[in-house]
């Protein structure tokens, strides 16, 4: 079963449609948000990338949501890098159908049942509310697709040889599943896995956050895929996704190279002068879409991320292949009013 | 600690020279100073400098200096003069310094890690000033880190301490305790403002509507709107058509925009995507334009609807009222500076007369906006850089 099925062609009717009528519903809902439409003077979309937009920091300085307040089951939250959080609203329904769509996704590379699951990360990180909202809450949110879990890291942050080498002996033999933040995987899997020669050639690794400080070390998402080939690691998928987007997943397909939208899902490149959509090749701003947000108007969403749109309909599987290829930087105020930043 | 300018060594220690107010070592000084800064070369690049160099001109120093003369006192510098400059406007800390030194102090300027641009151009170019031994030996630029017993020193020393950079930057030095006899010139968070009559704009000729262009032009970007002088909310004060007074300016703005070549990144833009559409999700602005990056238009519910805080570079809410009077209620302490066009003379005044002083603390013409006097956020500067002697016989 694969959510990587629709034609762009076929995709973008679908996602119009829906995208569309989710508009209305959060205009109708949501009273901020219909101001902001209003304001805007939005009527309407004959295309995906005329959808209305809204920059994700809105997430962290407005609260936008879409139902009552007693129907609010969970409040997801984002560590930003300036200190501010995105707060994401979620009633019961979107919180089961996100999960359930996340599930549906990695499932395409996973496969239907629950595999024997590496966690390149350690417990006590689950114990650092700082750091939790982000990291803990894609470790936790990713371990429910796997079994047995085994830490790769321990309590002190220090590689767990003697685990990764005890789950081996037990799951080695047979598919098993990989996850941790990319630089995670790097510094304490692949390095490892080399120097004590593990065989990691069952393994599934999917991998998040970002790829700047492997970029620091010269490590180019190629290499990256290259040098795990090395110690067996072939099935490698990448993701890209947010908080303010939970439950929709862009996955590195089977190819290698390029994430692919959902069925649910999709992304449109703009120009950052004009806010066009850029064809493919060109790179620009990136603008994540999704049926999946509900109870938030989060469903089309310019992030601070600059990407590239490789191809349409040219891969493993259909519609956009693309890339992220880094952050747009905080714009930069001058001003009397700077403020000395910490203390004098 | 980096000596950026002045001669090295205890900035604390008891010194024995002494300056008189006006002293014309100074004077000569900030003169060649005044020369570098007006080298056709700098002003180009740096537009900020030229205004600089045009106030230190040795004209301009002697009226600053006459000023400081009074009949009824002995005028005499203030002392120890400890300045706290903004980092990110190049070119304040150039005018509260050059004021202080020519009312003969002895003065330690921090200069930001974080100065750039101009502010390199203007150390340079102080470097390379020919001066008199006493100049280096008095009056020293410094930049230090996050030294607190650096600026708990300097704070003791001082007899006067300048404190730019808002808010917050006040309430941190204000922790630092002062002599007894001491005393804060505190420059706080500023908010200012754009009046634009429309019978006024209705009345011009195009070519003063021009002008009025190129001069809010020059006030809004040049510290990319974030200068506490910088215009933010253009009111739109009269009866006549608004949205056609509004359309022509804004296009008349960005005709400027373009010949000057200026540029807004796309981080800037969506920076002020964000903000206006969180006015807008307040319910404070009722629409929002964004022709171009580098101008975002946004209408306001209502005059007292005017954000206080910086919402991006070319980013203009606009609001209407009935006559300047009607804007009083809107105004409060916070408010520095209204750069006006079109209204008369006696319009102004009764503004003025009627905000009282509870707010608003300069009145000025379409592009003056930026240009420091030495009066400015309601304080008398070389008043305050001076002390008073009484003699009666």
């Amino acid at each position: 079963m694969s959510v990587f099925t629709l034609s762009q062609a076929d995709k973008e009717a679908r996602l119009l449609d829906e995208l569309s009528t989710l508009t209305d519903f959060h205009r109708a809902n949501c009273e901020p948000y219909d101001r902001i439409l209003r304001a805007s003077g939005y009527q309407g979309a004959s295309g995906v990338a005329e959808l209305p937009w809204l920059p994700v920091r809105l997430f962290k300085t407005l609260e936008l949501k879409s139902i009552p307040d007693d129907e609010v089951f969970k409040v997801l939250t984002s560590s930003g890098t300036t200190g501010d959080v995105s707060k994401i609203y979620l009633d019961k329904a979107a919180a089961a159908e996100q999960q359930r769509r996340l599930a549906a996704t990695v499932q395409t590379v996973l496969g239907p049942k629950r595999l024997p699951m590496i966690l390149v990360d350690t417990r006590a990180m689950l114990k650092d509310r700082r750091s939790f909202s982000a990291r803990g809450a894609g470790v936790l949110g990713m371990s429910t697709f796997g079994r047995d879990h085994v830490w790769a890291l321990d309590m002190d942050g220090q590689v767990d040889l003697a685990a990764l080498r005890g789950f081996l002996e037990k799951h080695g033999d047979q598919p098993f599943l990989i996850f941790g933040f990319t630089f995670l995987v790097w510094l304490h899997l692949y390095e490892v896995a080399l120097e004590h020669g593990l065989d990691l050639s069952n393994g599934i690794l999917i991998h998040s956050g970002g790829w700047k400080k492997l970029i620091d070390q010269a490590v180019s998402p190629e290499e990256f895929r290259k040098r795990l080939s090395g110690v067996g690691l072939t099935r490698v998928h990448n993701y890209y996704g947010m908080v303010e987007q939970i439950g929709t997943i862009f996955l590195e397909g089977p190819d290698g190279g390029s994430l692919y939208c959902p069925d649910f899902a999709d992304v449109v490149v703009r120009d950052p002068e004009t806010w066009a959509e850029l064809p493919p090749g060109k790179p620009g701003l990136l603008e994540v879409v999704s049926t999946l947000p509900t109870s938030y108007p989060g469903h089309v969403l310019l992030t601070e991320d600059l990407g590239v749109v490789h191809g349409i309909d040219d891969g493993e599987w259909p519609g956009k292949r693309f890339s992220v290829l880094g952050r747009l930087p905080r714009a930069e105020a001058r001003g009397c009013s700077d403020t000395y930043r910490s203390a004098a | 600690m980096k000596f950026r300018f002045g001669v090295e060594g205890d900035l604390t220690a008891p010194s024995e020279d002494r300056l008189t107010v006006g002293d014309p070592r100074v004077v000569d000084f900030l003169a060649k100073l005044a020369r570098k800064l007006l080298a056709p070369a700098v002003a180009r690049k740096f537009p900020e400098l030229g205004s600089l160099g045009y106030f230190l001109r040795p004209a301009e120093l002697h009226r600053a200096v006459a000023a400081m003369q009074r009949t009824d006192a002995m005028v005499f510098p203030r002392g120890n003069v400890f300045h706290l400059p903004p980092a990110n406007v190049d070119t304040i800390f150039v005018y509260s310094w050059a004021l202080s030194a020519l009312a003969g102090n002895h003065n330690v300027v921090r200069i930001s890690s974080r100065s750039a641009g101009a502010a390199e151009v203007i150390l340079d170019a102080l470097n390379k000033t020919e001066a008199d031994p006493v100049i280096g030996r008095t009056q020293k630029m410094v930049t230090y880190g996050h030294d607190d017993t650096v600026t708990a020193a300097l704070s003791r020393w001082c007899d006067l301490r300048v404190i730019w950079g808002g808010d917050r930057a006040v309430d941190t030095i204000r922790k630092q305790p002062l002599r007894p006899s001491a005393r804060d010139l505190t420059f706080p968070d500023r908010t200012s403002w754009a009046l634009l009559s429309v019978p006024g704009w209705q009345a011009a000729d195009p070519a003063a509507r021009k002008a009025a262009a190129v001069g809010f032009a020059n006030d809004a970007y040049w510290f990319d709107q974030a200068a506490c002088s910088s215009p933010r909310t253009v009111f739109l004060v009269g009866a006549g058509d608004t949205a056609a007074v509004r359309s022509e300016f804004l296009d008349l703005l960005l005709q400027v925009v373009d010949q000057r070549g200026w540029t807004v990144d796309a981080a800037m833009a969506v920076e002020k995507r964000v903000n206006a559409y969180e006015l807008a999700a307040t319910g404070a602005a009722t629409a929002v334009d964004f022709p171009d990056n580098r101008l975002t238009a946004v209408t306001l519910a209502d005059t007292d609807q005017a954000p206080r805080r910086w919402i991006g570079a070319g980013a203009f809410p606009f609001a209407e009222a009935g006559s300047l009077l009607d804007l009083v209620p809107a105004m409060n302490r916070q408010d520095q500076t209204v750069s006006h066009f079109g209204f008369a003379e006696n319009e102004l005044r009764a503004f003025a007369t009627e905000l009282g002083g509870r707010g608003v603390d300069r009145i000025v013409p379409f592009g003056s906006a930026l240009t420091f006097g030495s009066i400015w956020d309601g304080y008398d500067l070389p008043a305050e850089f001076t002390r008073l002697t009484t003699l009666h016989i």
